[in-house]
């Protein structure tokens, strides 16, 4: 090459992202002790005022995401309940009410009230009447009507569309099929051709993209994911490249990208880390998938899902590992294919770094979080930023009924989030509540 | 599901927006009244149009506008001149709310959805998308959208092609526009499109990628299609067959239960209680359809008519590389007559890869089976791992019909193939300082290996692959155990390239009439590979080895003697392949980490296994569910195993309560940890 090699417009922003996240990272290195101890905190009392005005914000009135309600609903709720907190019975009536009003009479919820159903609402106004528990919000759903608008969305391709004439793709599949099985309502029906849809839509790079023909992405290929575990078809995918994309999108910010390519954003904290970890524990057990023929388990046996890695951590064998969070994953996607995953004593990917980039570069010290430095905070940031941050620091836990170490959750202990159910994406406790109530109501 | 930034607001700015929303909600509740009451009238339209060019997100007003379309269509019949306005106004709309939110789900279906009436303009909208495509190059609903219009209207493949040219021209770490690439090009590939053949088209595209990978080796683009790239030079579609056992050519002796006496040869002597032998077929790739339809055999040895096929699979799906049928000898009268068994596949179509491809080449080979008096000492014997083993003698005759190098079809391009691994082998030694570079260079050379035929120089690659992996081992600790899996599978390979350097590691086991042994002991393996040419093993040493699982050894049917101990094998689930091994007798597992660590039910993956009701029970589970249910694993797997011997000392496992439980899950087990049960 003889001339000097010219920057991309890609390259140019990429460069520009990384001199803001590794300010971030200098900054803070420069710091003193008690400095750093802040910029750490995740600042319980900000984050809860932030999402409280939103909350109230959202009972009076909103213009701009008029066809998100249920969402902001969910985003919130579900951030608050991250924070292990919960939020005062006149808001929780009013929340309950106004998703009443939002359900369909024909089954499922839409944008707002009057509006279409849709699956995406739907699984938002779901998702958070689980968050809000108890007999009231849980009763509010009506399971049969839902059953058949799920019916009427499934398309005879096997995919769901996400309303009446609207579009097909994976985001729509998930959403049906992560609402029908919180609720178990799940029926061959339902399920039938769904996988070999999902299937359709991995790509030779391993993540799952929108739509058949599209590139891998990771929202989708989170919703691909956790619909082929919930639908028991999650053999039929490549895992190992699937978990190689995955895992490489984590590039040098300790963040992850959504696409090959494409610049960090914290919102994929969660989109890729929770694939990441489902494969983990789905590698650990994958000998246990055929002898069980139940795609999700019911009751409440298992309240806890913060435990995955059967591995002790004085196990010399596999010392070689314990300074993975040094972080040489480097961004190069290129497949690591791999078996190798299943072995893993550690988290798959850089979870300690996945938890500096939220806080340091994601998190606003006045609440909220964001998608990277320079931008404004909002609450679907928000939520994903602290899910995310949840599943990084429970994705080390040894079992059932241990918490976190100390040395797992980056700052302060007291840092330490709820934690999730990975194929819901509400906390943990909520997700059992909700199961066992409908457990009953079958 | 991404939800576009809110800017920070001041005082003003909060005013203006609470002004709007006011607006907005008074539009937003006529607007429903209108579509409650299925009012289609121009004023209610025109508000509707209103409504989504404020917020394209009120998928409610899409679907309203073709409720309002349909209606008006229905109303003026089958006009061209009618329809046209009516469906332009649907296109302006579409346009204007993208550009007030490009992101928006519900208006690129809309437009999806007026195209498909059948009407557009390729021009249009090809210059639309050119318009959205410059804003944001990376946009996934343009790109989307641009493969619906290409689809749609038969726009050629070959222009589109130019289209990514264009744009990884105008910025080569577009990767949208590097997958779309892929996209097209499989397809062009596929359908032979003219001048599209692999040999020619291949080359090319590696030239392309190299000025993307050459200009920063850093960017993540290049180096994705160029892993793609590779996939499409080394893989062949149509499924082969890698190997077979009985292999061509080879003689095996057959005998009951008990074994041989004196045979001449060991290698490929087989003994059976129950009176048949394995025939198995190993494919390059997970195929399907495998019958006695599509395999048919001409066997002197009778009784063999309607062979059942079966998977070899962890999976309980009906695809495998591995298939099996079980031949019946035991009706055969001993004595000197060979039995010639020929064995064709491909006459008939039925065989498909899992991706769609058929068998095509038809294939044949021939063996012949000698049976052989059982012998009558049939005492149960402990197997020693630690004497016994004396170092074969090559004896290159036997050992040429064992080792069959790998089915290198006739029929295959290899050249064009070879010449391309080559020349990147050439390239990327340029960049083989870089980590990136060190494994694509290693995987080059993997692959190159792969195609050589010329016996003189197979193998010659295998050094300095395993170096690279070394190297990468020490530079990138955080892929360590990667790495280490692929040295382990480029040395297994190494091992089995040709019969000389597998020689090395075959011995003979004296007590048990000298049976050959494969011993890969201390070699740091990881991993199990190369089981394709290692068909004919009935006695394995893998002991003091890093291996976590015993994946891959399903295929080696003949195995009666495994040896597993000091390994890292956490749990009997990681032994699940072995319940294919219908032959294996003794197991040693000692000295692994067998119940160190608690096993992960996943519980939210499938709950307890046991609390499915369609598992049969059995007298086991009637008389100890406790112990069933705190063995789990291990009782899944060794009750479909056929075990004599089992060695598990070394475990956290291990103890008096689950030693009980292994003697009531296997009741036949003649010794457990070198002992015999009850002494």
């Amino acid at each position: 090459m003889e001339e000097l090699p010219i920057l991309t417009v890609s390259q140019r922003e990429q460069f520009l992202v990384e001199n803001d996240v590794f300010g971030y990272y200098g900054y803070f290195e420069a710091s003193d002790v008690s400095t750093q101890k802040s910029m750490m905190e995740i600042q319980r009392d900000k984050q809860l005022d932030y999402l409280m005005k939103g909350l109230r914000q959202l009972g009076r009135e909103f213009s701009s995401l008029d066809a998100n309600r249920p969402w902001l609903c969910y985003w919130i709720l579900h951030s608050i309940a991250l924070l292990g907190e919960s939020v005062d019975d006149e808001l929780e009536n009013n929340a309950i009410e106004f998703l009443g009003r939002c359900q369909g009479s024909d089954g499922g919820y839409g944008g707002g009230p009057g509006q279409l159903p849709h699956l995406a609402t739907t699984y938002a106004a779901v998702n958070a009447l689980v968050t809000i528990g108890g007999d009231k919000a849980l009763s509010s759903i009506n399971r049969e009507k839902m059953s058949c608008f799920l019916r009427r969305m499934k398309d005879r391709s096997g995919g769901f569309r996400m309303h009446d004439m609207g579009e097909m793709d994976v985001r729509a599949c998930y959403t049906a099929i992560s609402v029908a099985s919180i609720l178990n309502i799940m029926d061959d029906e339902l399920t039938r051709g769904l996988g070999d849809y999902i299937l359709s839509c991995q790509t030779y790079e391993g993540g799952i993209g929108g739509e058949p023909g599209s590139e891998a992405h990771g929202g989708n290929t989170y919703c691909g994911l956790a619909t082929m575990i919930l639908i028991n078809e999650v053999d039929s995918l490549n895992l190992d490249s699937l978990m190689n994309w995955a895992v490489h999108r984590q590039g040098v910010e300790m963040g992850f990208q959504g696409r090959t390519n494409k610049l960090v954003d914290g919102c994929y904290t969660f989109w890729q880390a929770a694939p990441c970890v489902l494969l983990q524990r789905f590698y650990s057990a994958h000998d246990l998938v055929h002898h069980g023929s139940s795609h999700i388990s019911q009751g409440t046996d298992e309240d806890h899902e913060d435990h995955h890695d059967p591995e002790d951590s004085d196990d010399d064998d596999d010392s070689d590992e314990e300074d993975s969070d040094e972080g040489s994953v480097n961004g190069h996607g290129v497949h690591h294919t791999s078996i190798y995953i299943n072995r893993r004593v550690q988290p798959v990917f850089d979870s300690l770094g996945l938890q500096r980039y939220v806080l340091l570069c994601s998190k606003m010290p006045d609440g909220g979080f964001r998608d990277k430095p320079r931008k404004p905070p909002d609450f679907y940031h928000t939520c994903y930023c602290l899910s995310g941050l949840s599943v990084a620091q429970h994705a080390w836990s040894k079992d059932e009924d241990t918490p976190p170490l100390t040395r797992d959750v980056l700052g302060s202990y007291s840092n330490l989030l709820e934690p999730v159910h990975l194929l819901h994406n509400v906390v943990m406790d909520r997700y059992n509540e909700a199961i066992e109530y409908f457990f009953k109501a079958a | 599901m991404h939800g576009r930034p809110r800017k920070a607001s001041k005082p003003e700015e909060e005013a203006a927006s609470a002004a709007k929303a006011v607006k907005l909600r008074s539009l937003q509740s006529q607007f429903m009244t209108y579509h409650h009451d299925k009012i289609y009238t121009k004023e209610a339209i025109e508000l509707s149009t209103k409504l989504l060019e404020i917020n394209p997100e009120a998928y409610t007003a899409w679907n309203y506008r073709k409720l309002a379309v349909e209606d008006s269509l229905s109303r003026i019949g089958p006009d061209p001149s009618l329809v046209k306005p009516i469906l332009d106004e649907e296109l302006r709309v579409v346009e204007n709310a993208l550009k007030q939110n490009f992101k928006s789900y519900g208006a690129w279906h809309h437009r999806k959805w007026v195209l498909s009436k059948g009407h557009s303009s390729t021009g249009n909208e090809l210059k639309l998308l050119d318009k959205f495509q410059k804003l944001d190059s990376r946009n996934f609903h343009a790109w989307n959208y641009r493969r619906f219009v290409v689809e749609l209207t038969n726009r050629s493949e070959q222009d589109e092609l130019q289209y990514t040219d264009d744009m990884i021209n105008n910025n080569f770490s577009n990767y949208s526009a590097w997958h779309n690439r892929s996209v097209l090009l499989s397809s062009l590939l596929a359908n032979r499109a003219d001048g599209f053949v692999p040999e020619k088209k291949i080359p090319d595209e590696y030239e392309i990628v190299h000025q993307a990978i050459f200009t920063d080796p850093d960017d993540q683009s290049g180096w994705f299609y160029h892993l793609w790239l590779l996939d499409q030079t080394v893989n062949v579609e149509s499924p082969l067959l890698t190997s077979s056992w009985p292999s061509h050519g080879s003689s095996v002796i057959l005998s009951g239960a008990g074994c041989f006496n004196g045979s001449p040869s060991n290698f490929t002597t087989f003994c059976s209680e129950t009176g048949s032998f394995p025939l198995i077929l190993y494919f390059d790739q997970a195929v399907g359809g495998v019958s006695s339809l599509t395999v048919t055999l001409d066997s002197e040895l009778k009784g063999n008519e309607n062979l059942v096929w079966e998977p070899i699979s962890n999976k309980s799906s009906q695809v495998s590389c591995v298939w099996v049928a079980r031949l019946n000898f035991s009706s055969q009268p001993c004595g000197s007559k060979d039995y010639k068994v020929k064995v064709r596949l491909g006459n008939s179509p039925g065989i498909v890869s899992s991706r769609g491809f058929n068998f095509s080449a038809p294939y044949e080979f021939v063996f012949t089976a000698h049976v052989h008096d059982p012998a009558k000492d049939s005492q149960e014997r402990i197997v020693s791992w630690t004497d016994g083993f004396e170092l074969w003698d090559a004896q290159s005759k036997d050992l040429n019909s064992l080792v069959t190098l790998g089915q290198l079809n006739a029929g295959i391009d290899l050249k064009w193939r070879q010449a391309a691994i080559d020349s990147e082998i050439e390239c990327f030694r340029l960049l083989a300082d870089s980590k990136i570079g060190k494994l694509t260079l290693a995987r080059l050379l993997m692959a190159s290996e792969a195609m050589m035929s010329d016996a003189a120089v197979k193998g010659v690659h295998y050094e300095e692959i395993l170096q690279l992996y070394n190297d990468l081992m020490a530079l990138d600790s955080s892929h360590h155990h990667y790495y280490k899996d692929e040295h382990s599978v480029a040395f297994l390979h190494k091992v089995t390239s040709s019969s000389e350097s597998l020689s090395r590691y075959l011995f003979r086991y004296r007590d048990m009439n000298n049976l050959v042994c494969l011993r890969l002991n201390k070699l740091s393996l990881s991993r199990i590979a190369s089981v394709n040419k290692l068909l004919f093993v009935q006695m394995l040493d893998l002991s003091h080895n890093e291996l976590h699982s015993t994946e891959g050894l399903e295929a080696m049917q003949l195995l009666s003697c495994l040896n597993l101990s000091h390994n890292r094998i956490r749990s009997f689930s990681a032994l699940d392949s072995l319940r294919h091994v219908k032959q294996l007798k003794v197991l040693d597992v000692s000295h692994n980490h067998i119940g160190k660590h608690s096993v992960d039910t996943t519980r939210y993956l499938c709950s307890s296994p046991l609390s499915n009701s369609d598992l049969s029970q059995d007298d086991v589970r009637r008389q100890n569910p406790g112990l069933v249910t705190k063995y789990w694993d291990a009782y899944f797997v060794l009750r479909d195993l056929n075990l004599k011997q089992l060695d598990i000392a070394g475990n956290e496992i291990a103890g008096d309560e689950f030693n009980s439980f292994v003697l009531q899950v296997v009741p036949k087990l003649v010794w457990l940890n070198g002992q015999k049960p009850g002494n």
